[in-house]
């Protein structure tokens, strides 16, 4: 019988069949999503305890949306930078891998904004357990996707040495997958901490963003 | 060679450019169900986790490409997310969250 076997894209033996990286990577992201479900448990626990400061009427879904958007676009860009480099596209590689680190980069820049809008408004993560929950959660977060940018523009400047080749997509794929986890992580807390977490205030919500853009 | 063989399983960038387009559309629909204010508060609930839960598997099924892979790269991911599930319904349960 035979039980060692080459795995499909890459260079060693597994007694699988399954890539060793790939698997593993799906094992930390199974392990990862253990992590960021407590934290969002947490939050949905405390969210109604705080006695003091602002809740949910200070988000501004308006901002949240469009960062949303951009994750969502930057995982497109993803998908393309790794079918680039499937198809030994080296040049669409870069390009499509630039855009996703960009757009991360760009997200992160949306939740700096929001989390300087929160503590003008008085929520820090010494404020209340509100406060607390939240910016834990989304700050974890936020530093899962700045890890993500720095391993992106490693792979593109790592492809200018010749490093990041069809034949080693796989390393591509492997970031991918973390990227999009990323992307899922944010799926849930903007769908359950965001929208479901502000239901009731939603008139208070608009009121606030109507006071924003109105200066 | 065995490598292409396997990125040939992967959707086509058309395909991906399409799942995109679902999932700006499926965000969207969220944020107008956010702003029903009529809406019950649990059918609200029920339909934004609905349309969480579409987008959280279309990114996995095709973006990660589980739904081409080998089903034990599903199982190594979605195992602890099941127990991740399982700790966050009982933390709810426990501090009366559910029944709020």
């Amino acid at each position: 019988m035979q039980y060692i076997t080459e795995s499909p894209g890459s260079e060693h033996r597994t007694s699988t069949g399954l890539d060793n990286r790939k698997l593993l990577m799906w094992a930390f992201l199974g392990s990862d999503s253990m992590f960021f479900g407590p934290l969002i448990a947490t939050h949905l626990i405390y969210r109604t305890q705080s006695l003091v400061g602002p809740t949910e009427d200070i988000f501004d879904i308006t901002i949240t949306t469009i960062s949303t958007f951009v994750l969502l676009m930057s995982s497109l860009a993803m998908v393309l930078a790794l079918a680039g480099i499937q198809q030994g596209k080296i040049g669409q590689f870069r390009f499509w891998t630039a855009v996703t680190a960009l757009l991360g980069m760009v997200f992160i820049g949306f939740q700096m904004f929001e989390f300087t809008e929160f503590a003008l408004e008085g929520l820090t993560p010494r404020s209340s357990l509100f406060g607390s929950t939240l910016l834990v959660l989304t700050g974890f977060h936020g530093a899962h996707v700045t890890v993500g940018i720095i391993w992106l523009w490693s792979l593109f400047f790592a492809s200018f040495k010749g490093k990041v080749r069809q034949e080693t997509s796989l390393d591509v794929e492997i970031a991918g997958l973390y990227w999009h986890f990323v992307d899922i992580v944010w799926i849930v807390i903007f769908g359950v901490i965001y929208l479901v977490g502000a239901f009731g205030v939603q008139d208070r919500i608009l009121e606030h963003a109507g006071v924003l853009a109105g200066g | 060679m065995a490598h292409e063989e396997h990125a040939d399983h992967h959707p086509s960038p058309r395909r991906y450019v399409q799942i995109a387009v679902i999932l700006t559309i499926i965000t969207a629909l969220e944020v107008v169900v956010f702003l029903i204010e009529s809406l019950d508060s649990a059918l609200m609930t029920g339909l934004i986790l609905l349309l969480s839960f579409s987008k959280f598997i279309l990114v996995v099924g095709y973006y990660m490409h589980l739904k081409f892979d080998n089903w034990r790269f599903s199982a190594f991911f979605f195992f602890p997310f099941f127990i991740m599930i399982s700790i966050l319904v009982a933390m709810l349960a426990l501090f009366s969250v559910l029944t709020r």
